[in-house]
Order: structure tokens, then C-alpha cells, then sequence
């Protein structure tokens, strides 16, 4: 026999008593290895009884024994590979437990060591990373040499992965496990430089890791409710997240923005900033930087580049948390990480509650801006530039419990944003960080400068930023309607909202006439249901500026028939005679009545002066019996004889999509103006030439008496959608 | 002497034993403030013998023999002096005075005498007497010893109906009593005939013992190493030739009593704790070797620490070699074709223990030697093996074998 030969029967031998006689089998190979020492196989047999048996103590000597007596062993690393990946598992299962409590029985010496050669042998940056990091943590020590070299590691394989979001598995790994050990490591010697880079990348992931949307996959729910603008809580099925290349265990960020704040105060302290005492709130420190920001003037040189980094680094963190607070209460179905149970996107919108009143729309809505709006366009601009400020912003307080904190966040993030563009060097600095965290991307920050430039009142501004919004969405191909079409509504209601602002009536009514296109009035509920949302609204006080309404059709669709009432009630009333506005005017006031009883005598009182009225759509909109009652009163002598034409054209009943109107418009047509062409009758009617025309207008109102029952927002959305282009081309 | 010799004369049984004791207790106290090591004196040997052992100098004076009451109060007197006194050379000197061995007629009283007492402080747990007890049975021949163990087997592991833990548990408290108890009871119990089979309550509880406490076996030897501080015909420093000779020989023994050994069932390795009731005796045999490899394996750093290193044979060659003429008789009483299992784990548990203890230094001897030893025994092939000795390799350049770091000495466990 030879050595070889020797070894290898003491090893079946052990072998063979194994499940047995346990004991004998060890004590075999402790005499085989008094006779062999030197002998690999010996020792591995020894090892693998004791881990089989999971007995920690005695394998992780055996170990020891193998990683100092036979570091070459191809087997031994495969121990040593087990064992360090059950190290960066959070398998909690047994064995793998075993394997963690084996580790932690050999010497730190040991640990260590094994830790950086194991580290040396993973070609895989994520693994050697995971690797190395174990050992970071386990000895403090190492963080001084290993540190910084990991960090650029993990940051530069961003880069080689050519990986573009921030939020990956690299940056996750940087940001929440190595950095904290370098920046908390007492005896590391940080460059300032250094760590303003380390503290943007730790922003710029953490910012992308909250605000991250909800994933593809998660599942889409297939039905919406028949609301207009469809409601995104179904996206928002799963919040399981997982960042690539890591379980979703360790893709778990908790507390992101607490953290963020954490290592701002460590770096803050670190790079010894002003007034830095560590402040826990993200409040706090914009009162302070606001303070810093007084006493920036009166700095020079080192110190002034030093106070502003601090100022830029901190006031942007303050923007982006609060304006994600207000996106998230505003859009909450943009972020997934984000847990209100299926709420609705806020649009922010012109308050037009004071609509209904005698007095002229400008008081409410242009008094800023508007006076000089038919100047040249030149001008105007210049005008646009005049920042407004102590707008109120009105929002139904039973519809969002935390409205206020949804306006101090809208606040904090406009503050914030103020005081980065207060110094020009500021804004530069901002807008590096900006331009290397492509912010310009970001569509949640997106809808909140629009907000923010609504709320200061630049609206020409706000319409490109509008348009700017728009090209965020661009709807996938039959995904119209969806989370995608809904973004396009709300734009669109913004847009109208602002070129009603602007005094562009015709193009703001353009725009609204095209989201009512898109809503489906609410058949459910009885005509009076629209009173809902706004009775609680307009008692909320005079003199407010803007209003957050929920895009839903049913607050929606109020506000474009206001948005609409205001336009044509400017041109209702003016000197000259447009019976068609008037008519539309009267239409629209129906909404909501009796808020608008005073506008509409007003208007009875003008077509009372002028003798005359022609609105030929009346018996196609009106239904409001009080209307009617009063029409029919005017014809009469009491109520001045006045002449009303009001029958509806021949094309408009073609174009009626309701059978049931068409029918009885059709009843109409055939009993007023039998085989009359659609020019001639017009001419026959206003004459009264025709015999019976009385008696038929007398018809036309006891039948429209009988429609009143009909749903008034299914009537005024058919207005909306059948008169479009009149409607359009009634406004200049 | 002779007046307290007088007065005592006057005193019942009893008290003349406690006023033995007290008198002791001062005249060696005055010894110990004079010497370090004082000797038993004859005057006090004679005083002991005569009032508390009760053996009259003169024939003529008849005194009253102490009632079994009186004798229970003596011995428990005795044994709350040795708990409260404080002093430990003090007790041991005065426990030399009572219970050290004269070669006379006292002998047998006093070797009963120590063992009603020390029973009788395992019963209730009285360290001072028992660690008297250690100290005493490194210094006393070998035949007294195995007498106090016997006695002690026979008290707490063949009476009582289930195993009394009070000994299993006096291993916590004075594991220098129990090493040296091990070395006596291994004496006693050398499978040489049927009747000197450990009980299975014995065998277990030292198995536990060992296996739990591998030092345990080491305390006496590591805190006496050299044989020159042995008086002669003592027991040996460590149990650890017994426990081989209990492992070596009980496969055949168990085979010669027909007593089922039992073979060590499966997966009894994943029920492996301490006192697992009722495991088969073969099983226990099979730690007991494994924990004896262990043990001897984990010497050499202790040898080598104490720079004892090929100067001590901790198995003595010429007690191997009993052991080896015992086996060779054993192996010729049975018939080798009934037997042939047996022999071969015999064999082998051999050649296991006489390898390591030869890599670790327990055993001195060359593989001339042990070729020569072993001469008589049947053919196995590990013996074989390890007679002839590795095959030699060149050196390893790196290898640290034994070189653990400081926190892995103490575990030599399985």
C-alpha cells in the first residue's frame, strides 16, 4: 500500500461507519490523521461529519484547520463560497443559519481573511461588493482602507452597466450600506468634494427610489367604474418591489427620507457647515437656509462657495421632499411607494365659484393680470412676468382629510424653489444638480412646477409647461383612457384653466369642450347631484384664487360648464346684441340652479330690453322649468310681448345622438315646418307667417315642460358635445 | 500526649472521638504556623486510632465500642468540621491524620470509616471533604483506592433502584474527585472477569463525565505531571489506560459474559447529549473511545506546554503492555469464528488508541517496539498499519497542525 492508498482506507473505513457508529467513524479519522496529517481528504471527511451533523463548533474548527493547513483546496473554497453567500442571504432557514453560526466560531483573524479572499475570487462586482461589505461591517477597521475603493467600485459599475436610473442595484448598495459605514467611520479622512458627490448620489437615489412608479408588472386591474376620467387605483394593485440583481428583501428601502436626512446631518457635520445643528426636519432646515441665505452677500471667497453648496444641497432636498409630498397627495397613483387606497388625482384650477354672480368675471379671476390683456403680445409678456403671491388655494376639505398638510408641503416647495433662484450662483448650482439628475425627466416634478407656476400666476408659462407635461404621456397605442388619457385630461383642464386665465376664452373653451368630450356625464344620480361639490365649495368664502378639485367627471364636469358660463357671460352682457351668447348662457346657467336665478333675470331683463331673443337650440337645452315658465310668460302681453325664436334648425336634429330627443324633435319639425328646407323655415318661423306657429310654440313648451325629468348633466354634456363649434366660434 | 491520652480515657466513645479531632485541630494548626508541610506524627496516628477507631492500645482496657448512632454522629461531626474549616492545608493534614493508610489493624476500620464519609458528603454535597477525598486518593495506594471507589459503586450505582444522581452530579463541583474516581473505578472494573463488568449506570455516568469534560481526565495529571511526585504503587496519573482498557476489552468481554453489547443504533449520533438515558452499552463504548482519541490528541499541546514533550509516557509502555497481554488472552478464550466482529472492533479501537497516542506523546515507545508488543495479537489490518507506521511524506511546508488560536483550546468536545 502507499500513502495514498493508506489514506484512502481510513476514509471508506470512516465512511462506512458514518450513519452507524458515528463515533467510530471520527475515530478513525482522528487516527488517520495522526498517521497522515498532511492529508486533505482526511480532514474534509472530518469536516463534512461535523457539518452534516451541523455541529458548529467542532466544524468550524475543522475549518479553520482546512482554511490555514490547505488554503489551495478547490474544496475548501466551496465551503467558503456556501458559507459567505449564506452571509449575504436573509435565508432564514436552518442550515443557512448553521452556516452563519459556523462563521462566526472561527477567529475575526479568520473571518477577515477569509472575507477578502473569498472577495478576491468573485468576479461578479454586485457579489464582491455584498462580499466585501460583510466584512466592512464585521470589522469597522477595514472601512479605512476598503471603504471608498468599494464606493467607487459600486459607482463606477453604474456607469460600465450603463445602467440610467439611479434607483439600482449598485447605487442601493452604495447609498445605504457602504455609506453610512464611510461617513460614520471615525478615522476616515473625507475630501469635502467627496462628500457633496456621495451625499447627491445618496439624494438622487433615494429621490428616484420613493418616487419610482408603480412596477410594470404589477397587476392592472381590467374594469374601471363608469367615471369619465378613469380612476388609476388599479394600478396600484401590488406594492412588491424589487430592484435588479437583488432580492426583495434588500431591495427594501425603509424610511427613505429619513435616511436622506441622516446622512445630511452626518455630511452637514463633516463638512463643518454654518449653523448646522443638526436639524431633524426637513422644515427646519429651509427656515435655516433661509437665514444663511440673508448673510450670503456678505461672504467671500471660500466661505461663500462653502455656505453655498450648503444652502443649494439642502434647500433641494427640502424642495423635492415637499413637492413629492404634494404630488403624492395631488397624483398619488404616480408613485408606488405611495399607500392612499385608491385615491384620485387633484387638478389645480382657476376657482370660478363666484361665476354665478351679476358682477363682471374679471373681478375674480383676472383682477392681477388681466387688465391690460389686449395689449400687444410683447407687452403682455412682460406682464406675465409679475409674480402673484397669498393666493388661496380652496380645496373640499371633507374629500381630503390632509388638505393642510397637502398646501405646507405646496408651500415649503415653493419657498424652497424661491429662495434656489434667489442668487444667480444658487440657481446655477441648482441646475447642475438638476441637469445631472435629468430632473427635467421627472414627470412628478413636472406637475409640480406647473402647479407652482399656475399658483404665481404666470400662466403663459404654465401653458408650456402644460405642453411640456403633455409630451411626458404619450399614450401608448390603445391605451387611451387609461392612466395615460387621464394625464391628458388633467393637462387639458389646466390648459383651459389657463387660457381662461389669460382671457383666451375662445381657446380656454376649446379645451374644455374637449375634456367634456371625454367625461361621461353621470347618469346614476338625479340632475341635482352636481351640487354635491360645489355647494360646500362656493361657501368656502370670497376672494380666493385657485381651487384643487378632485378629476373626477362628477367635479369636472361642473367646472367646465362654469368654466364655459364665465367666457360667454362676458360677452352676454356686453352693449352689443349676441343673442347666440346670451342663449348659451342661459343653457349653462341651468347648472346648479337656482345659483344662477340673478344672472338669469339679468339676462331675461336685457332680452326684455331688446324686444327680441333667437336662440334656436332653447327647446334642444332648456329644461329648467322655471326657464320655461318665464320664456312663456315673455311671449305674452304681461311679459311684454316679446318675440322669441327658439325653434331648433333641421341639422341639429339630425346630428341628435338621442333617440328619444331625436324623436321629439322630429315631432317638432314635422308639426311646425312639414317638408320646410332648413334656409326657408327659419325665415317662415321669425315672420310668424305661418298659421299656428302660436299654437306650436305652445306645443313645443308643454312638451318641453314634460322633458324636465330628463338628467340635466346628460342635457348640457349633449350641448356640450352637439354644439361644439358654435360654441367655439360664438366666442372671439 | 499521655494526659490527653488519660482524659480521653475517661470520656465515652463519642465525645473522646470529638475531642480527638479538636485536639488534632489544634496541634496541627500549631504545626502549620511553624512549617509549611508538616508531618503526621505517630502520637497523633496512635490518638486516632485508638479513640476513633476504637482499637485499644492495651488489650486489658475493654472500652465501650461506639453505638451505629454515635457512629453516625461522629461521622457527621467529622463532616461538618471539614466543611467549616476554612483552611485547606489544614484539612488536608488532619484528613492524612484520620484516613492515611498505616499497614496495620486499624486499616480496615478506617478505609470503612472514609468510605461511610465520603458517601456521606456526595449524599449532601460536602466539596471540602470530597476534594480531601481527591488528594487523598492520589497519595494512597492503588488497593485502597479501588476499596473507596468500590465502596462508592456500590452506594449510589448497583443499589439503588434508579441511578442516584447525587454522584453523577458531584462532577460540577469537584471534578478532581471524580478524575481520580475514574482512575480508581477503572482499576476495579478491568473486565477481567464477568463480574467486574461495569454496571450500565456506572459505565454511563462516566461516559458522561468524559464525554461532556474531556479535561476532566487531565486535572490530576496536569497539576502533578511528573511521575516522581507519586508515591509508589499509587494509582496512575489520568484515567485515560483505563478507559482504553474499558474500550479494548468490553467487545470481547460483553462477547465472553454473553452480555448483548448491542451495536450503536442509527442516528444516535443526532440523540447525542449529555446523559441520554438508557443507550445501548456498545454505543457509550464508542463516545467513550472517541472522547479518549479526543483527549489524547488535545495532550500534546498540554505536553508540549509544559515541556513534557517524549519525557512523560502518560500510558505508561509496561501498562500497554498488560493491557495488550489481557487483550491477547481474551482473544484466545473465544472462538475465533463466534467472535470475529468483536476481536476486530477490539483490534482496532487498539491500534486507534495506541496511533494517537503515540502522534500525541502519551505513549513512548518506537514502532519496533510496539511491533514487538503487539506480536501476539491476531492479524487486523489498521493494527498493521499503524505498526508499520505512515508511509514517510515529505513535510509539509505550511502545516500548523495544533496550532489553534487560544479560544479553541478548551473545546475538544465532539
Amino acid at each position: 500500500m502507499s500513502a495514498q492508498g493508506d489514506c484512502e482506507f481510513l476514509v471508506k473505513r470512516a465512511r462506512e461507519l458514518v450513519t452507524d457508529d458515528p463515533w467510530a467513524a471520527k475515530a478513525w479519522l482522528i487516527t488517520a490523521r495522526t498517521l497522515y496529517p498532511a492529508d486533505f481528504n482526511i480532514q474534509y471527511e472530518m469536516y463534512t461529519i461535523e457539518r452534516n451533523a451541523e455541529r458548529t463548533a467542532s466544524a468550524g474548527r475543522l475549518l479553520y484547520d482546512m482554511f490555514v493547513n490547505f488554503p489551495e483546496q478547490p474544496a475548501v473554497w466551496r465551503e467558503i463560497t456556501v458559507i459567505t453567500a449564506a452571509l449575504r442571504s436573509d435565508c432564514q432557514d436552518k442550515h443557512a443559519q448553521f452556516l452563519r453560526g459556523l462563521f462566526e466560531t472561527l477567529p475575526g483573524r479568520v473571518q477577515c481573511e477569509m472575507l477578502l479572499k473569498a472577495t478576491e475570487q468573485c468576479f461578479n462586482t454586485l457579489e464582491k461588493a455584498e462580499m466585501l461589505l460583510l466584512l466592512l461591517r464585521r470589522f469597522p477597521e477595514s472601512v479605512v482602507q476598503h471603504g471608498v475603493s468599494l464606493g467607487e467600485t459600486l459607482l463606477d459599475a453604474e456607469t460600465l452597466e450603463d445602467l440610467d436610473s439611479p434607483v439600482n442595484c449598485f447605487r442601493k448598495l452604495f447609498v445605504c450600506d457602504v455609506l453610512p459605514l464611510i461617513i460614520n467611520a471615525p478615522d476616515m479622512r473625507l475630501p469635502v468634494s467627496l462628500l457633496y458627490k456621495y451625499m447627491h448620489k445618496a439624494a438622487e437615489f433615494y429621490i428616484g427610489y420613493v418616487t419610482r412608479g408603480p412596477t410594470a408588472d404589477s397587476p392592472l386591474q381590467g374594469t374601471q367604474e363608469g367615471v369619465g376620467l378613469k380612476s388609476p387605483g388599479g394600478l396600484r394593485g401590488s406594492q412588491r418591489y424589487v430592484i435588479d440583481g437583488l432580492t426583495e428583501k434588500s431591495s427594501l428601502v425603509t424610511e427613505p427620507w429619513e435616511r436622506l436626512l441622516d446622512i445630511l446631518a452626518i455630511v452637514g457635520a463633516r463638512c463643518e457647515w454654518q449653523g448646522d445643528k443638526g436639524s431633524r426636519s426637513y422644515v427646519e432646515i429651509l427656515q435655516r437656509m433661509k437665514e444663511l441665505c440673508r448673510y450670503l452677500p456678505s461672504l467671500e471667497g471660500e466661505t461663500l462657495s462653502c455656505c453655498r453648496s450648503q444652502v443649494v444641497t439642502c434647500t433641494t432636498l427640502v424642495l423635492f421632499h415637499s413637492a413629492y409630498l404634494y404630488v403624492s397627495a395631488v397624483q398619488p397613483a404616480l408613485f408606488q411607494a405611495h399607500s392612499s387606497p385608491a385615491a384620485g388625482p387633484w387638478i389645480l384650477l382657476e376657482d370660478l365659484s363666484s361665476v354665478f354672480s351679476e358682477a363682471q368675471p374679471e373681478r375674480s379671476s383676472s383682477k392681477h393680470a388681466h387688465k391690460k390683456r389686449k395689449l400687444g403680445d410683447g407687452r403682455e409678456k412682460t406682464m406675465w412676468e409679475g409674480r402673484v403671491v397669498g393666493r388661496h388655494i380652496l380645496v373640499s376639505k371633507a374629500e381630503m382629510p390632509a388638505w393642510a398638510d397637502m398646501l405646507d408641503s405646496f408651500r415649503t416647495a415653493r419657498e424652497s424653489w424661491d429662495l434656489l433662484h434667489s442668487h444667480e450662483a444658487l440657481e446655477t448650482e441648482f441646475n447642475r444638480i438638476c441637469a445631472s439628475w435629468k430632473t427635467e425627466s421627472w414627470l412628478w416634478l413636472r406637475i409640480f412646477l406647473t402647479d407652482m407656476i399656475i399658483y404665481q400666476g404666470q400662466y403663459r408659462k404654465a401653458l408650456s409647461s402644460l405642453h411640456q407635461l403633455a409630451s411626458f404621456q404619450l399614450p401608448p397605442p390603445g391605451q387611451m383612457g387609461s392612466s395615460g388619457g387621464l394625464e391628458h385630461q388633467r393637462a387639458l383642464i389646466q390648459l383651459a384653466s389657463c387660457h381662461y386665465a389669460l382671457g383666451e376664452h375662445r381657446l380656454a373653451c376649446e379645451k374644455v369642450l374637449e375634456v367634456v368630450g371625454g367625461l361621461v356625464p353621470q347618469t346614476t344620480s338625479p340632475s341635482k347631484t352636481s351640487e354635491d361639490v360645489p355647494r360646500t365649495r362656493t361657501k368656502l368664502g370670497k376672494g380666493t384664487d385657485l381651487r384643487l378639485l378632485p378629476c373626477t367627471s362628477k367635479a369636472i364636469m361642473p367646472f367646465c360648464l362654469q368654466l364655459m358660463l364665465a367666457c360667454f357671460k362676458l360677452r352676454a352682457f356686453t352693449e352689443t346684441r349676441d343673442d347666440l351668447a346670451l342663449g348659451h348662457v342661459i343653457v349653462l346657467l341651468q347648472h346648479d340652479w337656482p345659483q344662477g336665478e340673478a344672472l338669469f333675470l339679468k339676462a331675461v331683463d336685457k332680452i326684455c330690453q331688446q324686444g327680441s331673443f333667437q336662440y334656436e337650440n332653447f327647446f334642444n337645452y332648456v329644461t329648467n322649468i322655471d326657464m320655461l315658465e318665464e320664456f312663456a310668460y315673455l311671449r305674452t302681453t304681461e311679459g311684454g310681448k316679446v318675440q322669441l325664436e327658439l325653434l331648433p334648425n333641421q341639422g341639429m336634429l339630425i346630428k341628435s345622438p338621442s333617440p328619444a330627443l331625436g324623436l321629439v324633435s322630429q315631432e317638432f319639425n314635422n308639426l311646425l315646418l312639414p317638408g320646410v328646407q332648413t334656409t326657408d323655415r327659419h325665415h317662415t318661423v321669425t315672420r310668424g307667417i305661418t298659421k299656428g306657429v302660436k299654437e306650436d310654440f305652445r306645443l313645443a313648451m308643454e312638451r318641453q315642460v314634460s322633458r324636465c325629468g330628463e338628467n340635466l348633466l346628460t342635457v348640457l354634456h349633449r350641448f356640450c358635445i352637439n354644439e361644439k363649434i358654435i360654441l367655439v366660434q360664438s366666442l372671439p | 500526649m499521655t494526659d490527653i491520652r488519660r482524659s480521653l480515657l475517661r470520656r465515652d466513645a463519642l465525645s473522646a472521638a470529638k475531642e480527638v479531632l479538636y485536639h488534632l485541630d489544634i496541634h496541627f494548626s500549631n504545626q502549620l504556623q511553624n512549617t509549611a508541610a508538616p508531618v503526621v506524627d505517630n502520637g497523633s496516628v496512635e490518638l486516632v486510632e485508638e479513640f476513633v477507631f476504637n482499637l485499644p492500645k492495651d488489650r486489658s482496657m475493654q472500652r465501650k465500642k461506639m453505638t451505629s448512632l454515635q457512629e453516625l454522629q461522629l461521622l457527621e461531626i467529622t463532616c461538618s468540621y471539614f466543611q467549616e474549616q476554612g483552611k485547606d492545608s489544614l484539612r488536608q493534614i488532619i484528613f492524612a491524620a484520620l484516613f492515611s493508610p498505616q499497614s496495620n489493624m486499624a486499616d480496615d476500620r478506617r478505609m470503612a470509616m472514609l468510605g461511610k464519609l465520603v458517601s456521606m458528603a456526595v449524599a449532601v454535597c460536602r466539596v471540602p471533604v470530597l476534594e480531601c477525598a481527591a488528594s487523598w486518593l492520589q497519595r494512597s495506594p492503588a488497593s485502597h483506592c479501588m476499596r473507596l471507589a468500590k465502596v462508592l459503586v456500590d452506594d449510589y450505582c448497583n443499589s439503588a433502584p434508579s441511578p442516584a444522581c447525587a454522584l453523577r452530579d458531584i462532577v460540577t463541583v469537584s471534578p478532581r474527585f471524580c478524575c481520580q474516581f475514574i482512575t480508581a473505578v477503572t482499576a476495579v472494573y478491568d473486565l477481567s472477569s464477568d463480574d467486574l463488568i461495569p454496571s450500565s449506570d456506572l459505565l454511563e455516568m462516566v461516559v458522561t463525565w468524559v464525554h461532556d469534560n474531556p479535561r476532566l481526565t487531565l486535572l490530576t495529571f496536569l497539576s502533578a505531571p511528573m511521575p516522581s511526585s507519586r508515591p509508589p504503587g499509587a494509582l496512575e496519573s489520568t484515567p485515560l489506560l483505563g478507559l482504553v482498557r474499558w474500550c479494548v476489552k468490553s467487545p470481547l468481554a460483553y462477547k465472553r459474559h454473553r452480555k448483548p453489547l448491542l451495536a450503536p443504533c442509527p442516528g444516535a449520533a443526532l440523540a447525542l447529549g449529555p446523559a441520554e438515558g438508557g443507550q445501548a452499552p456498545g454505543s457509550l463504548y464508542s463516545m467513550l473511545h472517541l472522547s479518549v482519541l479526543q483527549i489524547l490528541v488535545s495532550l500534546r499541546a498540554d505536553l508540549t506546554e509544559h515541556h513534557l514533550y517524549g519525557r512523560v509516557g502518560v500510558l505508561p509502555l509496561e501498562h500497554v503492555a498488560k493491557l495488550v497481554g489481557e487483550l491477547a488472552v481474551l482473544v484466545d478464550q473465544l472462538n475465533p469464528g463466534d467472535a470475529a466482529a468483536e476481536s476486530e472492533l477490539s483490534l482496532n479501537r487498539l491500534a486507534q488508541a495506541l496511533q494517537v497516542a503515540m502522534a500525541a506523546g502519551a505513549l513512548l515507545c518506537s514502532r519496533e517496539d510496539l511491533r514487538c508488543l503487539c506480536s501476539r495479537l491476531p492479524y487486523n489490518s489498521l493494527l498493521q498499519l499503524v505498526k508499520s507506521g505512515p508511509f514517510l511524506q515529505p513535510p509539509h511546508p505550511e502545516f500548523q497542525q495544533e496550532s489553534y488560536p487560544p479560544i479553541h483550546v478548551s473545546t475538544a468536545r465532539s
